[in-house]
């Protein structure tokens, strides 16, 4: 066994800090591969509390995590067997790593110490995204604004990837690629914001004391990753179906990934080629919107009771839907001038619906007749409505230039910004009456679909950038603000608002919480927290938050989905991959009470080992 | 010396009119600044503004209006009730949008609305252009 500190350059020897003295326990009986427990400590020794503890698998594709109690303990039973890395973590701390050899059905003891940084720079490196951000130095408070809203979209700005200084010409250009991805800024601000990046990521380490707030509710989670794609790939959702495996749309590659979290089998389903160029409808936008290298664009997805997934072709314009029994994809047409067909949800009769963002529309299909409805929504203001006209032709005449952005030349909001566009972005169906509601992320309002008639209603929302919203099992609907870190609540019936800030994770710093799902049986809300690497999850009963520290870096993560024995599942899906801890993209899934369960299997093992 | 106005005196009509044009040349030059494509109505609308100004070029401005109101017109039409267009529908909105931004934008729409009516013969700018040497 060998035992190690992890610094930026690799990994080192710790130095006469092998407290990684195992026990390695032979045990018979109902006992598992790869089984740990023991503690992990601060350097100082004492307990230390909300601490990952992460078992790698042989291969290092796979890994589970625990999070130690408020003595120090934890105990972690995996399917794992080989050379396996365990890893502790922990916020403001060195990394620990012991890597061990682990014969089948046979349980260690496993005593780690977090180390001390050697200097400031190693201990600014593990800071997440929100120390380095938090520190940018704005000028105006609505640049900063605009800034979380356009520049914290896609992907963490803060993190080792988009921190590395810059001049300002760099950062200059570094934002008018983004602009070729979509990004909407004025030039003005992005002059401004050139300036802010050039001296706030000037390459000195950045001081922060990070608090994840470790409970004991926290010790009994553990959480399960396994990696999938490449670099490249951009698996914007995942969704658990009800054959139990976990599919993710990658539209970076037009495909599906599927894994069968059981055995960690991973399947690919390439989608059908369409007769659309690379970056489909958009393919005049900067490298066809970023990494995308097909021309579909795979983005949401829901399942409907035959078991047909419907998936949401962002690039393309289409709806597809995939039949897991058959492999067979099958294309449906969004009529009119359609573009970028968002997030789908089905209803209680199997009714598909799906935003429209770039052209602020809502689309209605329904499996059983064919028949495909397109909503066009309120314009909500002169300019959006000039926009809501005029936005697909730029893209066109930019498609006749391929890679050359010539819509930046032509758009209104590089003089007016962003909010120029309504973007309904997020949708969902309440299942008290049926209506189907949508939240405008740049018009900050939601809105409800008569399902019958489609007679639309609309609402301003009390915070900016209503993103990804969900419906709890009583109707309540559940809103993250992305733009402005917070959780809103809406009850359809009294049309009354209630907001709750995202604590951020040390003074000063914000959160960008991009989606959320609530699990119908407790009613709890778990919500991405995109900015400090975690987890939320929201207790409306308590109206309090518990995190959930994510053990891969650069946590950018989108729609939440839940399997039927209550884990919550996700996938990471930072811009550009390769940026997130592991250049891989990963699915994910919390159990709540995993870790108890660990807990107590290894508990009984150990006493019969004993 | 008589002070009748001279033969070639701008009318007032004139000043406005070419004030307007370089006005929204400047205005759409600024856009242009964040916008780039921008640029070409305001030197559309500048170059409309010195003819006018100097009397000369009647035919050009007389086109250059005629098409931006045509094609604001069928770019207005075609988005609206073009679906029957099927997928040419956007080449065809695409190819009408360059055109009136060739042709001045929408400010040379509006200008030039008012315009071509005193572009017909017998019309005070039918006379402005006629009174200066070709």
């Amino acid at each position: 066994m060998s035992t190690r500190n992890l610094s930026r350059h690799g990994s080192r020897l710790a130095q006469g800090t092998l407290l990684g003295a195992a026990a390695l326990l032979s045990l018979g009986g109902d006992v598992h591969a790869a089984s740990f427990a023991g503690t992990v400590t601060l350097p100082d020794g004492r307990p230390a509390f909300g601490a990952m503890v992460s078992v790698f698998n042989a291969a290092k594709n796979q890994k589970q995590t625990v999070y130690t109690a408020a003595d120090g303990s934890y105990a972690i039973v995996t399917p794992y067997a080989g050379t396996l890395d365990v890893r502790a973590r922990l916020a403001n701390y060195e990394d620990y790593v012991s890597t061990v050899e682990a014969a089948q059905d046979q349980a260690s003891r496993l005593d780690l110490r977090l180390g001390t940084f050697a200097d400031a720079q190693l201990a600014s490196d593990a800071l997440s995204a929100s120390a380095h951000n938090a520190v940018l130095p704005w000028t105006r408070a609505d640049d900063r604004h605009v800034f979380v809203s356009q520049c914290n979209y896609c992907h963490q700005i803060g993190n080792s990837t988009t921190r590395a200084p810059r001049s300002h010409d760099l950062w200059l250009a570094t934002i008018n690629k983004m602009e070729g991805y979509f990004s909407m800024v004025t030039k003005a601000q992005s002059i401004r914001f050139a300036s802010t990046l050039e001296k706030g990521f000037d390459g000195r380490p950045v001081e922060a004391t990070h608090d994840y707030g470790a409970t004991d509710e926290l010790a009994r989670a553990k959480v399960e990753e396994w990696q999938l794609g490449d670099g490249f790939s951009f698996i914007h959702d995942m969704d658990v179906a009800e054959d139990g495996k976990f599919y993710g749309t990658d539209e970076g590659h037009d495909c599906l990934w599927v894994l069968d979290p059981r055995t960690g089998e991973v399947e690919r389903h390439d989608l059908p080629k369409s007769n659309l160029p690379r970056g489909g409808l958009f393919s005049g936008m900067h490298l066809a919107i970023g990494i995308f290298t097909g021309s579909h664009g795979p983005h949401s997805m829901a399942q409907t009771k035959d078991g047909r997934i419907w998936i949401t072709n962002a690039l393309s314009s289409t709806i597809m839907s995939f039949d897991p029994a058959s492999k067979q994809f099958k294309t449906y047409d969004v009529p009119g001038d359609a573009l970028y067909p968002h997030t789908i949800r089905v209803d209680q009769d199997d009714v598909v619906w799906f935003t429209i963002v770039a052209s602020n529309q809502v689309g209605r299909f329904d499996p059983k007749t064919g028949q495909m409805t397109v909503i066009r929504l309120p314009s909500n203001g002169f300019f959006r409505w000039v926009s809501g006209m005029l936005f697909p032709t730029l893209l066109r005449i930019s498609s006749w230039f391929p890679d050359q952005v010539l819509l930046l030349n032509f758009s209104h909001h590089r003089f007016l910004g962003y909010d120029v566009l309504a973007f309904p972005y997020g949708i969902d169906v309440n299942p008290k009456d049926g209506s189907v509601w949508y939240a405008k992320l740049y018009a900050n309002r939601i809105g409800r679909i008569d399902p019958k008639t489609l007679a639309i209603t609309e609402y301003e929302t009390p915070l900016e950038g209503p993103r990804r919203p969900r419906f709890d099992q009583d109707g309540i609907f559940w809103i993250p603000s992305f733009d402005e870190g917070a959780l809103m609540r809406f009850d359809p019936a009294t049309a009354q608002f209630e907001s709750f800030k995202v604590p951020g994770v040390a003074e000063g710093e914000y959160e960008t919480p991009y989606a959320l799902n609530v699990y119908r049986p407790t009613g709890d809300v778990w919500m991405a927290a995109n900015n400090s690497d975690r987890v939320l999850r929201f207790s409306p009963a308590t109206k309090t938050f518990l995190s959930y520290p994510s053990p891969t870096r650069v946590a950018f993560l989108r729609d939440f989905a839940f399997t039927k024995d209550g884990r919550v599942c996700t996938s990471q899906s930072n811009l550009p991959a390769y940026a997130i801890e592991g250049a891989v993209p990963s699915y994910l899934c919390i159990d709540p009470a995993g870790g108890e369960r660990d807990r107590a299997a290894l508990a009984s093992a150990l006493v019969a080992g004993n | 010396m008589s002070d009748s106005p001279m033969p070639n005196a701008r009318p007032a009509s004139v000043k406005v009119y070419a004030a307007l044009l370089a006005a929204s040349a400047v205005f759409m030059a600024l856009l242009g600044w964040s916008a780039s494509a921008y640029y070409v109505p305001a030197g559309c609308l500048l170059l409309a503004a010195l003819l006018l100004w100097s009397g000369r070029g009647y035919g050009l401005i007389k086109w250059i209006v005629i098409v931006n109101l045509a094609t604001g017109l069928l770019l207005v039409l075609v988005l609206w009730l073009g679906d029957g267009l099927g997928e040419r529908k956007l080449d065809v909105s695409g190819v009408m949008l360059l055109g009136n931004l060739l042709c001045g934008g929408p400010l040379m729409g509006l200008w030039g609305s008012a315009i071509l009516p005193s572009l017909r013969p017998g019309r005070r700018l039918f006379q402005w252009f006629g009174q200066q040497p070709a």
